[in-house]
């Protein structure tokens, strides 16, 4: 087949153009200076870990031990709680916790996991991943999708310790909870499916669509978790009716508990694919306006989603409706 | 020379933790993405702006990719059609005539006396040409993609990507 002609159209860019862009690109930052991580960004990149936080303190009820040694919990949906940041900066600076060692010793292993994997197209990375991406059909005007990660499954656990839980409870003048001694030395053991990470880009801001199979947390029968749970509410500024409220509505088997600074976000709950989800955003100022910021989390089909960036929830939930 | 094996071998050898040498990458890749563009849409200068985009957006996320520089090519272009995608997307929102101009009927005699060149004659031919067809000729002309280079972009099947292709190439060749 000759196509020689089809070649006719073919140029070098021009050289000043060229020297031109070379020259811009040097000019650009690295990225990690090239946008400068604002607070409501570095609490969307944190979100996932206070969730998970979250998780120690909240997790579900267990079966009988006639039933099973162990119990499952997977995430299905996605509640959210206001907290004080205030109560937090409290733990941090109060002299009779180490908050940074309140869970990192009890966890085995100790070494972070692998990092994550650049790829070039969604089906290399849906091959690593070992599921199926799904991306949205619709993107904010000027977003691009410019990278393509994935993050390696890794396990690891957790061991409980009462004397330090119940520091954290006096620090935070909590004296009407009582640690269940049961949990004292008990392993629970957290496994996190490969996570893929797809980042969107329109040169300013980003948007980051997070996706993996939902973790699986076993824990072991006879704990009485659902005090533990009342721990997490309690911890997190709810009062006592509040946190019993809560604790009655919730399917602890199955909801991630996700905390939200109430100073400076807001939430609400919202329809996603055939789901519910939860879309967060910092809506509620005090003070001088800050940068907008939104994150968007739901589930489908065993997959667990987060869509979050610098741009207004009615950007990140349109793309969050358009994911397939 | 294909688009995942042409690069430089002292590129393909780094490991995924030394920097690689973003310059001749640059010297590398620019006229590929530029002619992609030149392929995919009508207007020069419309392509050395898509074509600084397209680098700006890699630049600043090329931290990220570290894994496998002989598929950066396949990452790059990635990124220069999705650039096309918004820039079309957004032409036909705002530009409606412009749009129409383009496909206007073949044949027609301020077409025949102004575009005299085979450069010329080709764009014109392209530009009548669906728009998933002109992406693959960009693809495979413009950037010198591989048949399974595109079917990894594309999401086609390597053999649909090349009867696509042999069958669009034959009718440019019966209209040239």
């Amino acid at each position: 087949m000759d196509d020689r002609f089809l070649n006719s159209l073919k140029r070098d860019p021009a050289p000043a153009f060229a020297r031109q862009l070379k020259s811009r690109l040097h000019a650009l930052e690295a990225p990690a200076v090239a946008e400068p991580r604002s607070p409501m960004w570095r609490w969307l990149a944190t979100a996932a870990s206070i969730a998970v936080l979250a998780f120690a303190f909240t997790l579900p009820a267990v079966r009988s031990a006639a039933e099973a040694f162990l119990d499952y919990f997977r995430v299905v949906n996605f509640a959210g709680v206001a907290f004080d940041p205030q109560r937090m900066a409290q733990l941090w600076s109060s002299s009779s916790v180490d908050l940074s060692t309140l869970i990192g010793e009890q966890v085995t292993p100790a070494a972070p996991p692998p990092p994550p994997v650049a790829y070039s197209t969604i089906e290399e990375a849906s091959a690593a991943a070992g599921m199926t991406l799904h991306t949205p059909t619709w993107l904010p005007q000027g977003f691009t999708l410019t990278s393509i990660e994935v993050g390696g499954e890794h396990e690891f656990s957790v061991q409980g310790n009462t004397e330090k839980l119940q520091s954290v409870l006096d620090a935070l003048g909590i004296t009407d909870v009582t640690v269940p001694t049961a949990l004292d030395g008990q392993t629970v053991s957290i496994k996190i499916s490969p996570v893929a990470k797809l980042v969107y880009d329109d040169g300013q801001h980003q948007i980051t669509l997070t996706q993996s199979r939902s973790p699986v947390i076993a824990l072991p029968a006879g704990v009485d978790i659902a005090s533990l749970a009342d721990i997490g509410l309690r911890l997190l500024g709810l009062d006592r009716a509040e946190a019993y409220r809560f604790a009655q509505t919730i399917d602890w088997r199955s909801t991630l508990l996700v905390p939200v600074p109430a100073v400076t976000a807001t939430f609400h709950q919202v329809e996603v694919g055939s789901g519910t989800g939860l879309v967060i955003e910092n809506g509620r100022q005090v003070g001088p306006p800050g940068p907008v910021g939104s994150l968007v989390l739901w589930s489908n089909a065993d997959t667990v989603y987060a869509l979050g960036g610098l741009v207004r929830s009615t950007d990140t939930l349109q793309m969050a409706q358009s994911v397939q | 020379m294909t688009l995942e094996t042409d690069l430089p071998a002292e590129f393909l050898s780094q490991s995924a933790t030394v920097a690689p040498d973003w310059d001749a990458v640059y010297a590398e890749q620019l006229p590929r993405v530029y002619n992609f563009f030149r392929y995919r849409l009508r207007d020069d200068a419309v392509a050395e702006d898509l074509t600084a985009a397209t680098f700006e957006k890699a630049w600043r996320s090329r931290d990220s990719y570290r894994r496998d520089l002989a598929g950066f090519a396949t990452w790059l272009l990635a990124i220069a059609r999705n650039v096309a995608t918004d820039h079309l997307r957004a032409r036909r929102v705002h530009a409606p005539l412009e749009e129409a101009e383009e496909v206007r009927a073949p044949g027609s005699p301020e077409e025949d006396s102004a575009r005299s060149s085979d450069g010329e004659r080709l764009r014109t031919l392209l530009a009548r040409l669906p728009d998933r067809e002109r992406e693959l000729i960009a693809l495979k002309y413009g950037a010198g993609a591989t048949n399974r280079a595109i079917a990894k972009l594309t999401g086609l099947s390597e053999s649909n990507v090349g009867t696509i292709v042999h069958r669009v190439v034959e009718t440019l060749r019966r209209d040239w």
